[in-house]
């Protein structure tokens, strides 16, 4: 068995806490996911799945329970410490790809090493090893208004690999390309997870996709209903 | 290195909204520009002032002048009655005792007219000359002497009957090649030796004689010993309303005219309707010179009240700008940046949009102080041709307000940039990936 990497217990997020309208959106969601494993998590809209998501990504806090990531807890840390483990630990790719405009692919694949202070020329190096990694090398310096959207989201992911991050966090990554570039998107998926050995969780409300992943976690009004388990 | 980053960041902002940077500038340009302007201009005058009056002589005098006191009130509420004569004023003795208790901050450099004398030259010409006694010629710099020596104080103390004359004097006195030195020149007043000749300074024959005039028509002035002057016209006794007395500039002017108020309140003791009134050229041009500086500054103020709503089209913009770029901060966030890198992205942003505003409306301010300056020097000069040679128009650009100014901008780019920034910094990166 690999390590654990994401070892939620009990997790509840609860929204408008003391008003008339407060809503508990997760109930009580307990999961592991461990190192190397491509994970599915699937779910209807509404189910309370971007909320996991957004919580596995230590943008947000749980309300109740407890989230280790690499054995550290999230529900305590600060905003601070919050964007030094999504700098560090995260990877996201955006259903949007949401590259930062006007400003090129290289620069856009550099920019989380920036926040992590790294130096300019190690920097440079990194990004165009992973552009290399997704085939995008040749793009470097193109502007993102100038790729097409299944070169955006290449970017993207190469983006989101900058920093070794734990976990690459994909929401709906094909969900804005057609099924063409979306396969595409899903081989590279697949060449990182089998080459690079990287642990991804893929957030999608399309059976047909999960069914590619090792293993599918099916969320529905804020409760795990089905787990296909670690993968023997 | 971050900062290096941020600078980028915030060009290729700048620059991706041309348009918009330039109208977001545009009350800092402004507001700059015109505090520029007006300092170039109070600088320009302050500097002419300063270097005219330098250009013009020894300032380093006192006027003092003897007033009468009307209406004023004895210890016992009753008027004071102002029965003063001529002998109330300022007397000689008064001057000379002056200078003998004070010899190290007072000299006295009196000068007065004696009158024009009809001269007999050499052909048995008549011509005239207007007669001058002074003390010495000390900040007198347009005289040149070319021949002999100047009269002086001793001459004066002495009361030798010796003269100063010009060039046009000698020519039209003596005949050609004649040695002017040592000549006699007969006047109502007696005769004076000729010791020394001066150039005619250039007013001379700009203003005072009209072109075409002929040479022997020309009243020239001679120079005699101050005190021969007045022996010779009996008036060494004499009394006046005024005085100029001379200080040595290496002491501190307000202790001198303390010093002197003090010595002529002394001197009037006995007489409480008498007092003096002491004016000072250098206390003027400090007076001048903090009434332009106060116009300067408030006008600048007014001015300067523009960088205010510039700087508020600056946050405005900011904010504008933030909204617009409320996905790009949830992204940078879900990437590891941290509310500190967000905030300074923005100020940074703010700094430079202001910055740039602030050069060009220094570099505008400039330009047109200067070319404010150089059409008021035209008409200055056109209007007032005959006296061109006595301004010394100076302009030039105030640095310390230059300096202010780009401060300033940065501080507005602070101030009003921090809040926007902030607001960037403390959005939630759920939200703000979300927003459309």
């Amino acid at each position: 068995m690999n390590k654990t990497v994401i070892e939620m217990r009990n997790i509840i997020k609860r929204y408008y806490i003391g008003q008339p309208n407060e809503l508990q959106i997760l109930n009580g969601i307990s999961l592991d996911i461990h190192e190397h494993e491509f994970v599915s998590i699937v779910g209807q809209s509404g189910s309370g799945k971007s909320t996991l998501m957004n919580m596995i990504g230590a943008l947000d806090r749980p309300t109740e329970g407890t989230y280790l990531l690499n054995g550290m807890d999230i529900s305590t840390l600060d905003d601070y410490e919050l964007s030094h483990i999504r700098n560090q630990e995260i990877g996201f790719v955006f259903q949007t790809f949401n590259l930062i405009s006007r400003t090129n692919a290289l620069k856009n694949v550099e920019m989380p090493m920036m926040y992590a202070g790294i130096p300019r020329k190690k920097r440079l190096a990194r990004a165009m090893e992973l552009l290399e990694i997704v085939g995008m090398a040749d793009r470097a310096d193109h502007q993102p208004n100038e790729l097409s959207g299944g070169q955006k989201q290449r970017v993207a992911i190469a983006r989101a690999m900058a920093n070794k991050p734990s976990i690459l966090l994909a929401d709906e990554p094909t969900g804005a390309l057609d099924s063409k570039t979306g396969r595409m998107i899903m081989d590279l998926f697949h060449k990182l997870h089998d080459e690079e050995g990287t642990t991804i969780v893929l957030i999608t409300h399309s059976n047909e996709l999960a069914a590619e992943t090792e293993r599918i976690i099916t969320i529905s009004d804020g409760n795990v209903i089905s787990d296909t388990g670690v993968k023997a | 290195m971050q900062f290096i980053e941020n600078l980028r960041l915030a060009l290729t902002s700048i620059a991706a909204n041309k348009m918009r940077s330039v109208l977001t500038m545009l009350g800092i340009i402004i507001g700059i520009s015109a505090v520029i302007m007006i300092t170039t201009i109070g600088t320009s005058i302050q500097k002419t002032l300063v270097n005219t009056f330098n250009s013009i002589g020894n300032m380093n005098y006192f006027d003092v002048y003897a007033q009468v006191s009307y209406g004023l009130l004895d210890e016992n509420g009753d008027e004071i009655i102002a029965d003063y004569t001529d002998e109330d004023l300022l007397t000689r003795q008064m001057l000379d005792k002056l200078v003998d208790t004070y010899p190290d901050y007072f000299y006295l450099n009196l000068s007065d007219s004696f009158g024009g004398f009809e001269l007999k030259n050499w052909k048995d010409q008549t011509f005239k000359a207007s007669v001058i006694g002074r003390m010495s010629f000390e900040g007198d710099n347009d005289i040149k002497f070319i021949r002999g020596r100047r009269i002086n104080k001793t001459d004066s103390d002495l009361k030798k009957q010796v003269v100063n004359v010009s060039t046009l004097f000698v020519k039209q006195y003596l005949p050609p090649d004649a040695d002017p030195i040592g000549q006699t020149i007969t006047t109502e007043l007696g005769d004076f030796v000729i010791v020394g000749v001066f150039e005619l300074p250039a007013i001379y024959t700009k203003q005072i004689y009209k072109p075409g005039q002929k040479d022997i028509e020309k009243v020239t002035p001679v120079y005699i010993p101050y005190d021969t002057g007045m022996k010779l016209t009996y008036q060494e006794s004499s009394y006046d309303y005024y005085a100029s007395i001379y200080y040595y500039p290496e002491y501190d002017v307000e202790m001198l005219e303390n010093t002197l108020r003090d010595f002529f309140a002394e001197e009037y003791a006995e007489k409480p309707y008498m007092h003096v009134e002491i004016e000072n050229m250098q206390t003027y041009l400090g007076m001048i010179n903090t009434v332009i500086n106060v116009v300067t500054i408030a006008i600048s103020i007014i001015a300067a009240i523009s960088l205010i709503v510039g700087g508020v089209g600056v946050m405005n913009i900011m904010l504008v700008s933030i909204t617009e770029r409320t996905k790009e901060i949830g992204v940078r966030k879900a990437l590891g940046a941290q509310n500190s890198a967000i905030r300074m992205q923005f100020v940074v942003e703010a700094i430079l949009l202001c910055l740039i505003g602030g050069i060009i409306g220094i570099i505008l301010g400039i330009v047109g102080g200067m070319a404010l300056g150089f059409i008021a020097k035209q008409l200055v000069m056109n209007f007032y041709a005959e006296y061109a040679e006595l301004f010394t128009i100076t302009i030039q650009p105030s640095i310390p307000a230059i300096l202010i100014s780009v401060g300033f901008s940065i501080l507005t780019g602070v101030f009003f940039g921090y809040y926007p920034a902030n607001k960037a910094a403390k959005m939630n990166p759920i939200d703000a990936l979300r927003y459309d």
